[in-house]
């Protein structure tokens, strides 16, 4: 009798505890399934519409995310650079390339979990709108992400831990295009780190 | 040592069954959700700031968009149709409207508007029929959304390309406005 129910209570415990356990996991996991990977960035062009997966759907009530509609535009980011590395707070990195057409872009660096945008110190650039880029004859652009000074485009970081890199596209071709794996995107180059 | 394998896998089977009825009903029970905190932020055809590009505000939702200011207003079209609108222009608008649940339903910018003027109607298919039956004077120039989702949250967002903008970008945001009828 007492062994019945300490089994039974056994596999409710498992029963609830696993189930809520492993829907949590999974809603924190970066990869959802809609995930779609350019280079080292990653969007969700389904967050927040009908076509989003359950998983996406139930993240975002979590969180409290109103997404981006796909005439708005489209975030990408990144939580590594080009070569696979995890970012850095601590180092420095080159974002040089060209992005999609769009009406403008921004470029902030992140917290990994939150993504909200890391505060720079008072007086620094902590974010980067394509509007005020220096950009090179060709109209590519590179920007240096890092916590020393440097010259042309800067993005000043400070602190340590990871980061990682929003680079989102307003008005852009891109969110809605049945294509849109074959799109180039700035490459992420670690340039150095500190300590 | 058979009844414990067979609880262990009852366990796991319903630890399954678990999983699934908590990703399908978080939505529709999540307490947290962008309807909920609007909610405690003001009430029904009224903009909440959710987000100044300095940060000033505090976020009702996460605000992830810098260089934006966005403001939200929540509706229901029971009580009629929602007209949505603003004077003057701004450097860049988009504007979403999402059902209670926090899903995108529709999204337009500044460059599929009537001279790229924020005015918009919200309605459901009956009241559109109604609506464009004699068109009011004040949505002659407007944009008509259809939806029958009933309840739902509008979200203009405007770009502030630098902080000496700001100022004017916050009149702008001030003067939007959200009405029923």
């Amino acid at each position: 009798m007492f062994r019945n129910l300490l089994l039974t209570l056994l596999t409710f415990c498992i029963a609830i505890g696993g189930g809520a356990a492993s829907v949590w996991y999974a809603l924190d996991a970066d990869d959802g399934f809609d995930a779609l990977h350019v280079g080292a960035w990653t969007a969700f062009p389904d967050l927040g519409t009908t076509k989003a997966s359950p998983y996406a759907k139930a993240a975002a009530a979590r969180d409290g995310v109103l997404a981006l509609g796909h005439a708005e535009g489209i975030r990408f980011i990144a939580s590594r650079d080009s070569a696979g590395r995890p970012l850095s707070v601590a180092c420095t990195y080159r974002v040089a390339g060209n992005t999609p057409p769009a009406r403008f872009w921004t470029l902030f660096p992140a917290d990994p979990h939150s993504l909200m945008p890391l505060k720079a110190k008072p007086g620094l650039p902590g974010k980067l709108q394509s509007w005020a880029v220096l950009r090179q004859p060709d109209g590519s652009f590179a920007v240096t992400v890092g916590p020393h000074p440097a010259p042309g485009n800067w993005l000043a970081i400070n602190g340590g831990g990871g980061m990682t890199l929003a680079l989102t596209l307003y008005d852009t071709p891109a969110a809605t295009s049945s294509e849109v794996g074959s799109l180039e995107l700035p490459r992420i180059k670690r340039v150095g780190c500190d300590g | 040592m058979g009844k414990l394998l067979s609880a262990l896998a009852i366990g796991i089977i319903g630890a399954g069954i678990v999983h699934i009825v908590i990703l399908f009903l978080l939505p529709s029970v999540a307490e947290n959700g962008p309807w909920q905190r609007l909610d405690a932020a003001a009430g029904h055809y009224t903009f909440v700031s959710v987000n100044r590009a300095d940060g000033a505000a505090s976020p009702t939702i996460r605000p992830i968009h810098p260089f934006f200011y966005e403001a939200a207003c929540r509706f229901d079209l029971r009580d009629g149709v929602v007209h949505i609108h603003a004077p003057g222009r701004v450097p860049f608008w988009s504007m979403s409207v999402y059902d209670k649940s926090g899903e995108n339903i529709y999204s337009l910018t500044d460059r599929t508007a009537t001279d790229g003027d924020l005015d918009l109607v919200i309605a459901t298919p009956a009241q559109l029929i109604e609506v464009k039956k004699d068109i009011p004077t004040d949505f002659e120039k407007s944009i008509f959304v259809e939806t029958d989702t009933g309840k739902g949250i509008a979200l203009v967002r405007s770009f502030v390309p630098d902080d000496s903008w700001a100022p004017g970008m916050d009149r702008y945001m001030k003067s939007l406005v959200c009405q029923s009828g």
